[in-house]
This record gives structure tokens, C-alpha cells and sequence, in this order.
């Protein structure tokens, strides 16, 4: 502010001003949106409850059998009360453990699949988008039998094979049940991400900055690395939270179907499954992992729309 | 007072750069367009080039195709770029990219779009020397604040932290300059470098370009459509019509004997400061010409004044004037001749009828 642009006809060397320091930028603390703001608090609690749970004291192993009001072992002896928070399924399982634990692998594996979907397709669209020409061609053949193959079914395959190979092939011992799903996930992940990264990259490359980048001499990997990557990541981690919302449902619509992950290890999917015939008298252990499947997801898309209408801002402004 | 970063230039005696008819077309679903159309010049080194002429004449297009920066796709090029002896006019990117930076460099129109927007300007700066020039990061950064002093940005270690949404326009393009200059280019094109500037802002960049060029021993390439950018800032003036050269003369020599009445449009088209107020601009008649179906004859024959039958039909040779052998303009009635005059008394008389009936009309 206090800076000026000497006039270059005078011939004196810009003078490093030493007082010209800013005065500090008044902070003024603007209330985020509510539903902003609980899909944060919501999110964080849920991770580090899930990721923590061994060692919280209120929340019992998943497998620990809960003994019912008449002290003995039953089927949906508790509804939501003290000593159950969420009740007891019918293997009188306490149902917040088994959820927080679900959420652990939830979370998991939709991570993992958006990360796979994000570094595969992210690469194959600013491939395809700076270069063009053939390679855009064929890349852009691949997404569109990926989009055009129906994404459940396609999964459904997918799992099923995989857990064939696992049996057959030594080095595909660590494929677990888990994974064979991330894998599943991510391969449908890549192709919108791969489209979308396309799209930007094809606007991008025509930015002036890439082309005084190119006039300066750098090569064309610099260029994708350096030059356009960095100007995508608004738009990856919008779509990625996006993204990651609709991995999680389609992973407890994968458990639904009972092409869920291993048998011991809860997930939203999987109790919604295995208590879904006892909704009418045991809601309980229905209800309450749809609500945390529901509202896991609506934060995510919360954020991911928040980030999205941020960066446009940011964007507009440049 | 400035840093000599300058390459090790070679012994190379002759122009710096030397074009002969050299073409681009591109293919497009109308047909083939015509961009530049047989262009021939040379540049000699330390000097100062200015291509002038309007949207459309291919001024940028043929800088972009001297430094080789045009879409591969649907391009087809022809004609000889000789830069220090050697031809680069077919070179492909990989070898070129040995000759971006080191050897030529670009300035762009607008500085707000040509730093990448996310990236601090000390890397931006920074990056290129590491990389062609094999600096360590440290060197790299103490020259990119020597640059950033060079272009006169004041305290230029704090603005190497900062991001090009933290400055102003006319910092930008300062920023640009010193990226530009970083590997020590012995030719700079300078594409419109002014044009998304204020007034005030042009002249200051203007001034540092010349200084930097004094100081580097630099060729400089300034395209523009503004005559008035180029008087001060050249030596040498080439003006572009429908992508062909048709006036190229020292500064001092044009300015003194226009002969193609296409500059002499330009010239008359600045607004005058000893004008009166609402005084009307004087603006070229009619459209830059079509450049797959170019006119036939001389291309400016549609839009001059002084266009005869002979003008439409053949198309006039680059030829020197009497006085100046590098005078070259490419005209059959250029100013000052006898035609011309003829043009201009029959011009005038027309002018006079016209506003005699709108008078008549008025009453």
C-alpha cells in the first residue's frame, strides 16, 4: 500500500524500502454456514472416534456380547438406551460399536478408492487434455466403456473375479476382501475423475502462462507437473469430496449385496443388511447406521460443495 | 547495475536474425488462411525491431512462427528463419527448446494471464535458471532478486514470496520482463507488451525494455498497433497488412516518408493532443481483409483512398524507395507521388459536394 513503482526514468535502483511492511490484516472471524460447520465437527468426531476406538473407554469391542435386562444372551434384548446407546443387534453386538467400527472400514475404503481414482484418472486426463491427438483419443475411448458399462454390475463382476484370482495366484495373497472393493471402487472412480481432469486441462493448457512457460524452454512433463497440475487441485479435491460420498454409498450398497468385506468386520453396509428383516420391531439396529451412512455422506457433499463455490470465487478473481 | 547473464554469444558475424518469405498458413474448414504471406527481413543484433499493423495482420503470428510457439496441428510453415546463421524454421519442439530461453524469449499481452496463477514469482523467476542455466536454488533465487531489481520492482525479496494476485498489472508484466531476461536471450519478442496497461504504466515498461536492451546488448522484437508505442522505442519499423510486409523503413526514415497510405492511415488514426474536443477520430474505412480469399491486387486496395483500377488488379512488389535502399514499401501510387496528389485533390473535391448537399439537406 505504502509502495510505489519509481518512475523508471529516473535511473536510481529500486530502493528496498525497509518500513513498508504491512500493517497486520484484521482477522475478522466470519461464522461458516451451519451446515458447513457440522458437517466438519460431524466428520472429525466420527474419524477420530473410529480410528481411536480401542482406546475410548465408552465404546465396547464390536464382538463383545452385551447381556440383556434378564442377564442373559439374547436377539435385540436392548433398544436405545444407557447400556446400549444405538441398542444391541442379533448377535447381541452393541450397535454404536459396530457402527464406529463400520465407519472405520467405511471411511477406509472409500479413501482409498477416491485416492486410487484421483492419481489414475487425475494422470490419464492431463495426459489426454495436454497432449491431445491420439492419446486423447484413446484415453477418452477407454473412459467412455467405463461410463457405458452399467457401475454395479460392473462391480459385482469385478469382486467376484478377483476373489477367484486371489485363490489361484500366490503374490495376490494381500487382496483381501477389503481391497478387491477399493480396487472395484476406484476403477469406477477413474473415469468421471479422468473426464473432468480432461476438461480443465484442455482450458488450461491454453492459458498464456503455459504458453510463456513452453516459450521459456520446459518441457512438457514440467509443464503438466508445474504448470497446470497445481491450477487443477481445486477442482480435484472438490470432485474428490464429492466423490468419496458416493464411494461410501456405493461400498454399503456393495455390502448390501453381500459383496461386503470380510465376515468379522463391520461396516454401515453390512448391518444394514444383516438386520434389515427385524426393521419393524428392532429398528435400532437399522436405523442408526443409515443415519450415520446418511449424514457421513451429506457432509461430505457439504464440503465438497462449499470447496467448489470457494474456488470459483478464487477463480473469478484471478 | 545490471546482471550480465547474457549466453556466450557466438562469433557470428551478419544479422541476428534473418527471415526470407517465410509463410503460415493454417488449415481451417473455410480453407487455408493465409496468416503471413511471404515475409522477408533481417534483424541485426542490439536493435530494436517494431511490427506494426492492425488485429488480424499476422504480427503476432508471425512472431509466435519466429519462435516456432504455434500449434503443430493444421500449421503449415514455409519459407527460411535464420537466427544466428542457423535455421530454425524447421525445427522441431525438442530442438527448439534449447533455443526458448536461452537464446529468444517472449513477452506476452497480458501479464494478468501469463504468470501462473498459483505459484510464487520467485519460483516462477527462479525455475528457468535452474533448469537451463543448472543453478543451485540459492543462486537461482539471489538472481532472481538481482532481476527482480533490474525491472525495477521495489523490495524484491518480499515480492519474490508473493503470488501474482498480490500485484498490480503493470508489476506483472515487470515480472514477465525479468523471466524473460532471466536466461540472457539474445533476441526478445515483445507481443503486445503494453496493450493491457494503463497509459502511464506503458511508457515505464517501454522505457525499461530499451534499458534492458542498451544494457544487454539484446535484439528486440516489439509488436504493437500502436505507431506511437514503436517512434520512441525502435529503430527499425515494419508495418504488416492481410500478413504481408508492405512498408519496412528505419523509425526516422518513416515517420519522415511514409509511402504506403496504409501507414499513413495508422499515423492519422492516433488522436491529436492539439486536436479540438469532439473532434472526429479518423478510423480506416471498411474491414481487414479476409485471409482465405485475400483481394486481389494490392490487399489494402479495398479500404484506400487513394486505390486505383491498377491497384486492384496487381498486386504491387516490395520495392526501395529512390532515396533510402532500406526504404522498402510495396505500393503503385505511394505518398507523395504524383497520383496520390491527383487522389487526394479528387478526394477533397468529393468531401466538399458531400458537405455542401448535407448542408443543402440541413436547411
Amino acid at each position: 500500500m505504502t509502495t510505489t513503482i519509481a518512475p523508471s526514468t529516473a535511473m536510481t535502483p529500486a530502493s528496498p524500502e525497509p518500513a513498508a511492511e504491512l500493517a497486520p490484516r484484521k482477522r475478522r472471524f466470519k461464522r461458516p454456514p451451519i451446515g458447513y460447520a457440522f458437517a466438519v465437527v460431524f466428520l472429525v468426531t466420527l474419524t477420530l472416534m473410529a480410528f481411536l476406538a480401542d482406546y475410548l473407554p465408552f465404546i465396547p469391542y464390536p464382538d463383545a456380547k452385551i447381556l440383556g435386562p434378564d442377564g442373559k444372551v439374547g436377539r435385540y434384548d436392548w433398544g436405545p438406551s444407557w447400556t446400549a446407546w444405538f441398542g444391541t443387534d442379533g448377535v447381541s453386538n452393541d450397535v454404536f460399536s459396530k457402527t464406529i467400527y463400520g465407519a472405520r472400514t467405511s471411511l477406509q475404503v472409500g479413501v482409498f478408492a477416491t485416492v486410487l481414482g484421483i492419481v489414475v484418472g487425475g494422470a490419464l486426463g492431463v495426459i489426454a487434455g495436454y497432449f491431445r491427438g491420439m492419446v486423447d483419443r484413446v484415453v477418452m475411448i477407454i473412459t467412455d466403456c467405463l461410463l457405458a458399462l452399467p457401475a454395479l454390475l460392473l462391480a459385482i463382476i469385478l469382486v467376484n473375479r478377483l476373489d477367484d484370482y486371489r485363490l489361484d495366484t500366490a503374490w495376490l495373497g494381500w487382496l483381501s476382501r477389503k481391497w478387491q472393493i477399493v480396487l472395484t471402487l476406484g476403477i469406477l472412480a477413474i473415469a468421471p475423475l479422468a473426464r473432468i481432469v480432461r476438461a480443465q486441462t484442455l482450458s488450461l493448457r491454453e492459458r498464456e502462462f503455459v504458453l510463456a512457460a513452453r516459450s521459456i524452454g520446459a518441457k512438457p512433463g514440467r509443464v503438466m507437473l508445474r504448470e497446470i497440475l497445481p491450477n487443477l487441485i481445486p477442482v480435484i479435491l472438490t470432485v474428490a469430496f464429492t466423490g468419496l460420498s458416493i464411494l461410501i454409498a456405493a461400498e454399503g450398497a456393495l455390502a448390501f449385496l453381500g459383496l461386503g468385506v470380510e465376515v468379522g468386520t463391520p461396516t454401515w453396509g453390512k448391518l444394514i443388511d444383516e438386520n434389515r428383516n427385524k426393521i419393524d420391531e428392532s429398528w435400532w439396529a437399522t436405523i442408526f447406521p443409515c443415519m450415520m451412512l446418511f449424514l457421513t455422506v451429506l457432509s461430505f457433499n457439504l464440503i465438497g460443495e462449499r470447496l467448489s463455490r470457494r474456488f470459483d470465487i478464487r477463480q473469478a478473481g484471478v | 547495475m545490471s546482471t550480465q547473464i547474457q549466453a556466450t554469444s557466438r562469433d557470428i558475424d551478419g544479422p541476428l536474425l534473418e527471415l526470407k518469405d517465410v509463410t503460415t498458413h493454417f488449415k481451417t474448414e473455410r480453407g487455408l488462411v493465409r496468416a503471413v504471406d511471404g515475409v522477408s527481413f533481417t534483424l541485426e543484433r542490439g536493435k530494436a525491431l517494431g511490427i506494426v499493423g492492425e488485429s488480424g495482420s499476422g504480427k503476432t503470428i508471425l512472431s509466435r512462427s519466429i519462435m516456432g510457439l504455434l500449434p503443430p496441428r493444421g500449421t503449415i510453415r514455409g519459407g527460411s528463419i535464420k537466427f544466428e546463421g542457423r535455421e530454425i524454421g524447421n525445427l522441431d519442439r525438442k530442438a527448439m527448446r534449447s533455443v526458448w530461453g536461452k537464446e529468444m524469449a517472449m513477452i506476452f499481452q497480458d501479464p494478468m494471464t501469463s504468470l501462473n496463477p498459483v505459484m510464487k514469482i520467485g519460483k516462477q523467476i527462479a525455475e528457468p535458471l535452474q533448469i537451463h542455466l543448472g543453478m543451485t536454488k540459492q543462486n537461482a533465487w539471489a538472481t532472481a532478486e538481482r532481476l527482480m531489481q533490474d525491472v525495477r520492482i521495489p523490495e524484491a525479496k518480499r515480492r519474490l514470496e508473493q503470488y501474482p494476485h498480490e500485484m498490480s498489472g503493470g508489476m506483472r508484466q515487470r515480472v514477465m520482463i525479468a523471466i524473460a531476461l532471466a536466461c540472457g536471450p539474445t533476441a526478445l519478442f515483445a507481443d503486445e507488451p503494453t496493450t493491457a496497461l494503463d497509459v502511464t504504466v506503458q511508457a515505464q515498461i517501454l522505457d525499461l525494455l530499451g534499458e534492458q536492451r542498451k544494457d544487454r546488448n539484446m535484439s528486440l522484437v516489439l509488436v504493437t498497433h500502436d505507431l506511437g508505442v514503436v517512434a520512441g522505442h525502435t529503430d527499425e519499423i515494419a508495418v504488416m497488412y492481410g500478413g504481408k510486409l508492405v512498408e519496412k523503413a528505419s523509425t526516422r526514415g518513416l515517420f519522415a516518408n511514409m509511402k504506403m497510405p496504409y501507414t499513413e492511415a495508422l499515423l492519422l488514426s492516433i488522436p491529436k493532443l492539439e486536436d479540438r474536443s469532439h473532434t472526429r477520430l479518423n478510423a480506416i474505412a471498411g474491414r481487414p481483409p479476409d485471409l482465405v480469399n485475400p483481394p486481389k491486387g494490392c490487399r489494402f486496395s479495398p479500404r484506400c483512398p487513394y486505390a486505383v483500377d491498377k491497384c486492384r488488379d496487381e498486386e504491387p512488389p516490395l520495392i526501395a524507395t529512390a532515396e533510402d535502399p532500406n526504404h522498402l514499401y510495396a505500393c503503385w501510387y505511394p505518398v507523395g507521388s504524383e497520383a496520390y496528389h491527383e487522389a487526394k485533390v479528387r478526394i477533397a473535391a468529393s468531401k466538399d459536394a458531400m458537405s455542401a448537399v448535407a448542408v443543402a439537406g440541413g436547411n
